[in-house]
């Protein structure tokens, strides 16, 4: 593996997946057909064993704090589209995650607060109840945390606990709801993270074609799809890092992704470009000369980690375009192109940390048919597209009658 | 008495002369003198007017300072109760800001007493007013090559959120009363008569004194409650936020503001709130904490009548026997008070804001 081990969850990580590489051999050695990805996969620093293959995708893991229940489940996704979860009651979770947008934001950058715009791109919440950190630098450790960062980030929700958690307890449906759901006599705004987390453990997909393929109907993919799948595997060595059932590694990689050029362009997006700096605690070195983002260098503080980011998960991206942490890449084919001209865009454009660049990123010489078969079988990891119905939202209401205020007027 | 002795030598001065019979207050008690003069740094004040008006330096760029502390309504709000940022309301009356800088406190219940430093940070970043991360305003404030220019000529260098808090209070430094009557001696007669009253058998010296016409120390005047506060959620959510976050205990079943009970946790600091200044009371009606007395002669006659009800009032406030012209000569006398309107470009910003924020050219080049 490329990097370098950080945390005991990472070094957890890589055991788990030199475990799992061990029934691995049956796809990589099949894949060791076409000559350029024999190279490509000699190519990988871990050559005792390889990724773990690609599996079907099981029930989602359920923290023991936080087990699901109804009640919560329903409560979360009247408050998963609550925008008054938020610091002036515009943006809440579905704000930025609409479910028509592939429950993630169809813009390079997520919309932000009202005055803000975002600065990553906005990521599926399908699925995402797989995923042991959240954030493109991986910086929640739950769907509980991850909700509970988004409604208070300043170009997010921008939402203050005590606000939100005031909010809930006017509106008399939710009283009722959680008291139903955790006992208390009031909204505690913890609890509303804990509900939405459960909800979003709802949001899961498990009948692609892939995953039906994988459990046994070789019918589910096409010639070309399956084709697609021996270049994943093998000539395009996709599976290094999108592998297992969530297609991830969990690993965080610079592949090369330029900046949006949008941060020369847009005075609002320099405006977040700068504050991210100051928020995330860069050095004052860092905040004058930053003109990417860093990544997980945020997270760990060392230079080898400038420009990295999670594996993202290739499940559902039929919906959730545009792609990468920064949505650089409108389609599918762009994603394609950059991956085969070794980690580059059309204007040959790359990672501002080329120091960094994954060893794993190499020209791939992929031919228009192979492309195409690629991205079909890309397009097998997902399902039918997953819609809701926005829920009615509950209304505020006083808590007290005129009378019982009266009552201690008189009482004063 | 309804004062407790709580700290220091002024409280205690101010306990012993409650005692004093009414009649004779005149001389016992701080005049209301003109304000003293303040040193002001025109290019910082400049910069702090430009603020003041920006709605950017609200989080989500929908409010100023200046929407609730309007200049056509004396730097107050003409709203009972002020509005709050978007998507809360709140649960007091916005004080008018003209005189700020003179004052020693802030806050109806006194809970600020350092500097306007600490205000204007408090009121930018407080969730239900201005609920901004400063770090985003900064940002902001940096993008605008206006404010870039402005800082700098200032002498503070690039645009920061320390600056911001330092400009602002330079520019309410200009706030202060001009040309007011009691300043400049030109009182009508009944305004004079209604200055005798005050000083005498109205009593209103005995807390409306010094410069300001405040004593700067809260009391139990029975101003009655603000059901809007309760009755409209918009309002309570913000309520209800502030007295979570000031640790006051049973927030949920409070039915009326607790006052200045929210510095002292003392039951019997329970509904006080600080005697406000009387200066440029002309345009910023609403009055009282949470502005339930609509004018003048109203808030004439709720004295007239030895204030309101509650357990805990300040014993001094008794049934008055004011006469019809009595009220009128308080009125004019408390009118005279108020100087000229400051809604002039002198101290309102009035150019228009940049509708987008320019690009910064060049940007992969130039420093951050």
């Amino acid at each position: 593996m490329s990097n370098v081990i950080q945390t005991p969850t990472l070094l957890a990580a890589a055991i788990t997946t030199a475990l799992l590489a061990g029934c691995a051999g049956q796809a990589t050695s099949e894949s060791t057909a076409a000559p350029a990805a024999e190279k490509s996969m000699a190519a990988a620093p871990m050559a005792m064993a390889g990724p773990a293959p690609l599996a079907p995708l099981g029930e989602p893991p359920i923290p023991p704090d936080n087990l699901q229940s109804p009640a919560k489940i329903e409560l979360g996704k009247i408050l998963f589209f609550d925008p008054r979860l938020g610091g002036d009651a515009s943006t809440g979770c579905s704000t930025c995650h609409e479910p028509d947008q592939g429950w993630a934001w169809a813009e390079d950058f997520s919309r932000g607060y009202p005055g803000t715009v975002h600065w990553r791109n906005s990521q599926t919440i399908i699925n995402s109840a797989y995923f042991p950190r959240q954030f493109w630098a991986g910086s929640a450790s739950s769907n509980e945390s991850q909700a509970r960062g988004a409604a208070r980030g300043g170009v997010a929700g921008n939402g203050e606990a005590d606000i939100m958690e005031a909010r809930l307890r006017v509106i008399p449906e939710y009283v009722e709801r959680f008291r139903e759901a955790f006992g208390t006599q009031w909204p505690i705004v913890r609890d509303a993270w804990r509900a939405i987390a459960s909800f979003e453990r709802t949001l899961v997909q498990r009948d692609t074609p892939l995953d039906k393929y994988l459990l046994g109907d070789k019918s589910a993919l096409d010639a070309d799809q399956l084709k697609g799948k021996e270049i994943f595997e093998g000539k395009g060595g996709c599976i290094q890092c999108h592998n297992g059932a969530i297609t991830s590694d969990q690993d965080f990689h610079n592949i090369g992704i330029p900046p949006n050029k949008r941060w020369e362009e847009d005075g609002l997006a320099q405006i977040t470009f700068r504050f991210e700096q100051y928020a995330k605690g860069q050095t004052q070195e860092g905040y004058r000369k930053a003109k990417s983002d860093w990544g997980f260098y945020y997270r760990s503080k060392n230079a080898w980690d400038k420009g990295k980011f999670r594996t993202a998960p290739l499940r559902y991206l039929k919906y959730t375009a545009p792609y990468m942490h920064n949505g650089v890449f409108y389609t599918l084919e762009e994603v394609v192109d950059f991956y085969d001209r070794g980690g580059f865009d059309e204007d040959g454009r790359t990672t501002l940390f080329p120091e960094n660049k994954s060893s794993l990123i190499k020209p791939l010489g992929l031919t228009d048919d192979e492309k195409g078969a690629l991205i079909a079988f890309l397009e097998s990891m997902s399902g039918e597209e997953m819609l809701m119905d926005k829920p009615a939202m509950p209304e505020y209401a006083p808590l007290f009658t005129l009378a019982e205020l009266e009552a201690a007027q008189e009482a004063k | 008495m309804g004062v407790r002795v709580k700290t220091g030598h002024t409280l205690l001065a101010a306990a012993l002369g409650l005692g004093m019979a009414f009649g004779a207050q005149a001389g016992k008690y701080p005049d209301i003198t003109s304000l003293p003069d303040l040193k002001i740094n025109a290019a910082k004040a400049e910069l702090g007017k430009r603020l003041f008006f920006d709605r950017r330096i609200s989080g989500d760029a929908g409010i100023a300072c200046s929407d609730c502390h309007k200049p056509e309504n004396g730097y107050a709000h003409p709203d009972a109760l002020s509005p709050g940022y978007p998507g809360n309301g709140h649960f007091r009356n916005s004080p008018s800001v003209i005189n700020a800088v003179h004052k020693k406190v802030w806050m109806h219940d006194g809970r600020l007493g350092t500097n306007l430093n600490d205000v204007t940070r408090e009121m930018l970043t407080e969730d239900y007013i201005m609920n901004m991360d400063m770090r985003v305003m900064q940002e902001r404030a940096k993008q605008d090559p206006k404010y870039v220019q402005m800082f700098k000529d200032a002498g503070y260098g690039e645009p920061s959120n320390g600056s911001i808090r330092k400009a602002i209070p330079e520019y309410l430094k200009t706030l202060t009363s001009v040309n007011a009557p009691i300043d400049t001696g030109k009182m009508s007669a009944s305004a004079k008569r209604g200055q005798k009253l005050f000083e005498g058998k109205a009593g209103c010296i005995q807390c409306h004194n010094g410069p300001l016409a405040t004593d700067g120390k809260a009391y139990n005047t029975g101003v009655p409650e603000n059901f809007d506060i309760f009755l409209d959620p918009m309002n309570h959510h913000a309520f209800i936020a502030f007295a979570m976050f000031q640790g006051i205990e049973d927030y949920m079943n409070l039915k009326r503001d607790p006052g200045y009970y929210n510095i002292t946790m003392d039951a019997a600091d329970t509904g006080r709130f600080v005697t406000p200044s009387l200066r440029e009371l002309k345009y910023s009606a609403p009055y009282m904490h949470n502005g339930m007395i609509k004018s003048l002669y109203d808030v004439v006659g709720f004295y007239n009548r030895g204030g309101g009800k509650d357990s805990r009032k300040d014993s001094r406030l008794k049934p008055l026997k004011l006469g019809k012209q009595d009220i009128k000569d308080l009125v004019a006398f408390l009118e005279s008070m108020s100087g000229d309107p400051l809604t002039s470009g002198q101290h309102v910003w009035k150019d228009p804001y940049p509708a987008e924020y320019p690009v910064i050219e060049n940007w992969t080049q130039v420093k951050n």
